[in-house]
């Protein structure tokens, strides 16, 4: 019964959206308040109907009902609850499922708590939100139809993959749906925007916790999603350059575009279009990341072109939401009044370089990703383009926007004062040269790439922290007076600070888990040492184990460093026999400094297992855990901002004025 | 119940709908109260910086000077777009859109929905699963004694082995079964072809081989062998031969007069074909093709065996079909196999009382149905 009224619901869900689409724009066109109105109450009412079907989905999934086909296909009567649970968002109908809650949730969000956005504007972001849903809701019901029943039922479910039994996995997907998804209500404000024909600080000020919620939520799935495949896929790696990964990377790249485009619109009145174009383009990425993982087009060009139904109508979902809104900015935003003007040194125009720097690596990230669909599509040829492109394009480009990065904050709104500024940052930029020197002394050698990255890392969060040091005038007041100073301070600064400071941290552990890493892969039989980055480690043998659904074999390391046991590894191949499938559990020694990470295979050979011996894959990753850090003080930042419910103006600075006044603006 | 509850769905989904009328006489905020006053909030925010002094007096002015631009603007802006006297009548659309929405949902729902299949829980299905254990003790029992028999084993018996472990799943088994009884004099063509599918049915419904050699022994012996056909074509089909394996099928069908359960498979293959070679579609009286339990064929398997295990076996497996019809009553295939199967093991009163159900499910077909005969003629063989 409750797969039907999950069914049932959803239909009712798209029923409203259909309405939702066209009443509130029409009455926001012709004044008529009470069909502005109906947004928000249809917005309420998708939401209530969607979480019903997702609901009646999950509760299908948790106590295993096999009369629905995604249940079989996708989950166990063995399977852990909480994976059971998990499973409901991990086929490809559940996760869209996903995706059309969460966009419902973030129209409910703006109807509820939109309090303070004007009915026209609201009407036309909802009714421009329902556009999408109505998309993706009748791309479910047609086409992937998650409460498909089969009666009479299986006896068991088809699948326990054990690689998605994982914690991160888990809570992967949500969170970067919450990010991809998130910025669908920010595409509709712009669309709205655009045929309304007028952005300002206000539509800014509207739009900006949207966008801070979906950036902190992309930001959180994807830093999640390379823990897992660092700590699960067992290859030592946290970023594979992987279409999967570029396409959620794409709209986060562009989406930090957007947040600070959408400030200069808020304080100063300009770059409106800019935001507009942002918002349009973060959420097409976003469109395009779900079409390629969806429709299976990352398998094969030719598995699309087997089962074409399903990738056919995402193309043409995403042919109609792209091409129609830039067709729609094409045509509106030239008449959009111009913004506030400033000169070529200012926050502004720091934040324009920003913006076109990763506009540009954006660009590259796309271009790599889709290059070799194109090319198998034309030509038949398959090739892989990975990390080299990618490390040779892109990194140069992320370092030219550290630089920027660190001056920004230092820039005033409108004009900022070239000598000032060079003033304030000589001292760090000596102190950050200082850094990269001494690296460079103490690790002797490495390439010379990496030195250039420290020096970046290191200049942004000098600067970082020297700009918030200004800010609360640490030393040059009382410590006393500075810190009421920083309680003063917006929220909004401080997580700037963090955010900042956060990619430098990030940089560091990209840095150095990526250009000091060392690996050692042998064949071992018990009682072989390896010697790697200072420690010794004994493979002391390998048993059999038995695991609630899995047996593995489980290795035991001892590692020692200075003769001094430090501690014993263990790690495991796992196989499951009921999805006949093996796992690499690796076992890793983790700390600031870095990660001693080890796993252990069976020989492709039997001959060598005969022997006794084993694949031990051995890796020492220096500062890998600043990663993570800096990707925890990145989505701290995005809370701070979030939290902050101020409005912003950017004060400018007159053109002449004391150079001992040297207080950034904010 | 789930009637019912669709109701109350339906009648939340317009009251979502209808709601904003009852909302008409509340006032709307308007751009030109929202803008202003987003305004007046940033001009209190900077007296608060400037007494805090975060922020210069110098600064303080040039944005306060930065809001009054843009209150002037906003203010022009509003003035140049005299807001049209906000309407609320127009109560007709919602009206209609109330009307359409659920209409439209239970429209997509009628077609699409399956409202009647049961949810079934797996914590609710430890029967099920009792009886399935069950069938596998009585198979392991059946394998031992065919196994300690000196003579190898009556091949009737192998072959109820074979049948059971492909009901349960376990087609590598089944092979082994089945080929003890392929090596043998007695092999019939229905050992070939149960061989075939199993074979199939082992390698992910691919037509290996080993498969092919078994569908052609079985032809041989029976060109008319049904599921022999019924394999040969999908052999062809995998070759891409869709027209060939279409028309073998359709001959083959034509060959029959009256209504014989395996119909209906054929006609769903006949028309997965039709549908995906642009052919023309058979038609047959449609309904469920692939249904657990005991079919005919089984029963009749387990009839020449002769043990007390055989009539026990049996007996499961019917009982099996029997509770699963007090939940689906209007299963009528799942009728028919009961009542044959009550006439096998020689259940008079109850073999009738089945086929009773399945004429009276019959009566709600079209005339030509061509289960009417079949279950008028069982009905008057049995006395009913």
């Amino acid at each position: 019964m409750f797969p039907e009224i999950g069914h049932f619901a959803l239909a009712l869900a798209l029923a409203l959206a259909l309405v939702q689409s066209v009443l509130p724009i029409t009455g926001a066109s012709r004044g008529n308040t009470v069909w502005m109105k109906s947004a928000q109450t249809t917005a309420l009412g998708q939401v209530v109907f969607v979480t019903i079907a997702f609901t009646a989905l999950m509760q299908a999934f948790i106590v295993s009902d096999f009369t629905v086909r995604n249940v079989v296909e996708n989950s166990h009567s063995l399977k852990p609850m909480l994976y059971k649970v998990a499973g409901t968002w991990g086929s490809h109908e559940g996760s869209l499922l996903l995706w059309i809650l969460i966009l419902a949730v973030f129209g409910a969000g703006v109807a509820t708590f939109g309090s303070n956005i004007p009915a026209e504007t609201k009407a036309r972001t909802l009714s421009v939100q329902a556009w999408i849903s109505v998309g993706f809701l009748s791309f479910l019901l047609l086409t992937s139809n998650p409460f498909e029943r089969v009666f009479p039922p299986p006896l068991d479910g088809n699948d326990l993959n054990p690689l998605l039994q994982d914690m991160g996995l888990a809570l992967h997907p949500p969170l970067l749906y919450f990010g991809y998804v998130g910025f669908s209500i920010v595409f509709s404000f712009a669309v709205a925007a655009l045929l309304e024909g007028r952005v300002d600080p206000a539509w800014a000020r509207w739009v900006r916790p949207w966008t801070l919620a979906a950036w902190i939520s992309l930001t959180a799935g994807i830093a999640l999603g390379s823990w897992w495949a660092y700590y699960e896929l067992g290859w030592g790696g946290w970023w594979f350059w992987d279409p999967v990964e570029n396409v959620s990377f794409m709209p986060w790249l562009l989406g930090t575009a957007l947040l600070h485009s959408a400030i200069v619109t808020e304080k100063r009145d300009a770059f409106k279009s800019w935001t507009i174009l942002l918002a349009i383009l973060t959420f097409s990425l976003s469109l395009l990341g779900t079409f390629i993982v969806r429709s299976g087009l990352l398998t094969s060009v030719h598995a699309f072109a087997v089962d074409p139904e399903r990738g056919l109508y995402i193309l043409g979902l995403l042919t109609v939401s792209i091409g129609g809104s830039l067709a729609l900015y094409a045509w509106r935003a030239p008449d959009m009044e111009p913004g506030g003007l400033f000169r070529p040194i200012s926050r502004e125009a720091g934040l324009l370089v920003n913006n076109l720097i990763l506009a540009a690596a954006t660009g590259t990230v796309l271009f790599g990703t889709l290059y070799p669909l194109i090319l198998e599509a034309v030509t038949g040829d398959k090739i892989s383009v990975g990390p080299p492109f990618f490390n040779a394009a892109f990194i140069p480009m992320m370092l030219a926007l550290v630089v920027f990065m660190g001056f920004g904050p230092f820039l005033s709104w409108k004009r900022a004062d070239v000598a000032g500024l060079l003033d304030r940052v000589r001292f760090i930029a000596a102190l950050a040269l200082i850094a990269a020197l001494a690296a460079w002394y103490l690790l002797n050698g490495g390439p010379i790439m990496a030195y250039l990255a420290i020096l970046g890392a290191a200049w942004l969060l000098f600067a970082t922290l020297r700009e918030w040091a200004l800010r609360i005038r640490l030393f040059e007041v009382p410590l006393a007076e500075s810190m009421r100073r920083a309680r003063n301070l917006p929220r909004a600064s401080h997580g700037m600070t963090v955010a900042h400071a956060g990619v430098a941290v990030l940089m560091m552990g990209m840095i150095g888990s990526s250009a000091w890493k060392s690996e050692e892969i042998v064949f071992a039989a018990p009682g072989t040492d390896v010697e790697i980055a200072g420690f010794d480690i004994t493979f002391e043998g390998a048993e059999k184990v038995q695991g609630p659904n899995y047996i593995a074999d489980r290795g035991t390391l001892e590692v020692r460093r200075n003769g001094e046991l430090v501690t014993t590894l263990f790690p495991e191949r796992r196989y499951y026999p009921v999805a006949e499938s093996q796992t690499t559990e690796s076992a890793i020694r983790s700390t600031l400094a870095g990660d001693l990470y080890t796993s252990i295979a069976t020989p492709a050979s039997d001959q060598v297992n005969n022997a006794g011996s084993w694949t031990l894959r051995i890796l020492y990753e220096p500062l890998v855990n600043l990663i993570w850090i800096g990707s925890i003080l990145l989505v701290i930042g995005g809370c701070l901002s979030l939290s902050d419910r101020r409005l912003r103006v950017g004060a400018p600075r007159r053109a002449k004025r004391p150079a001992s006044d040297a207080v950034p603006a904010e | 119940m789930i009637w019912g509850i669709f109701v109350l769905l339906t009648l939340l989904a317009i009251s979502f709908v209808l709601y904003p009328l009852l909302l008409s006489r509340s006032s709307i905020l308007t751009r030109r109260d929202a803008v202003p006053a987003i305004l007046a909030d940033q001009m209190q925010e900077i007296e608060r910086d400037m007494e805090r002094g975060l922020i210069s007096e110098h600064e303080g002015q040039a944005a306060k000077l930065e809001i009054k631009k843009r209150i002037v603007a906003a203010v022009r802006s509003s003035e140049r777009k005299v807001a049209s006297a906000a309407c609320t009548g127009g109560k007709i659309p919602l009206v209609i859109a109330a009307v359409l929405a659920p209409l439209l949902a239970t429209g997509y729902y009628l077609t699409m929905g399956s409202p009647n299949v049961p949810s079934m829980a797996f914590a609710g299905r430890a029967d099920e699963r009792a009886q399935n254990d069950d069938v596998a003790i009585l198979a392991n029992q059946l394998r031992e004694r065919l196994e300690s028999d000196p003579a190898g084993g009556p091949s009737e018996g192998w072959m109820l082995l074979g049948q059971t472990y492909q009901r349960m799943g376990r087609a590598g088994d089944a092979v082994e079964a089945f080929e003890v009884v392929a090596k043998r004099e007695d092999a019939t063509s229905a050992t070939f072809s149960m061989l075939a599918e199993a074979v199939a049915v082992a390698n992910d419904g691919l037509v290996v081989p080993q498969a092919k050699m078994a569908i052609d022994r079985a032809l041989e012996l029976d060109a008319s062998n049904p599921a022999a056909t019924y394999f040969e074509s999908l052999y062809l089909l995998q070759r891409e031969e869709a027209r060939q394996a279409y028309d073998l099928l359709v001959s083959r069908l034509n060959q029959e007069d009256a209504y014989v359960p395996w119909m209906e498979t054929y006609a769903a293959q006949i028309n997965r074909i039709a549908a995906a070679a642009d052919l023309p579609v058979v038609d047959l009286p449609s309904g469920p093709t692939s249904q657990p339990g005991p079919s005919a064929a089984d029963v009749a398997a387990a009839s020449e065996l002769s043990d007390a295990d055989r009539a026990e076996f049996i007996r499961s497996m019917v009982s099996r079909l029997a509770e699963r019809l007090k939940d689906d009553p209007e299963d009528l295939d799942g009728w028919m196999r009961l009542a044959n199967a009550y006439t096998v093991l020689q259940e008079q009163d109850r073999a009738i009382e089945a086929y009773r159900k399945a004429e009276a499910l019959l009566k709600q077909r079209p005339a030509d149905d061509p289960r009417r005969p079949a279950v008028r003629d069982a009905l008057e063989q049995l006395g009913g």
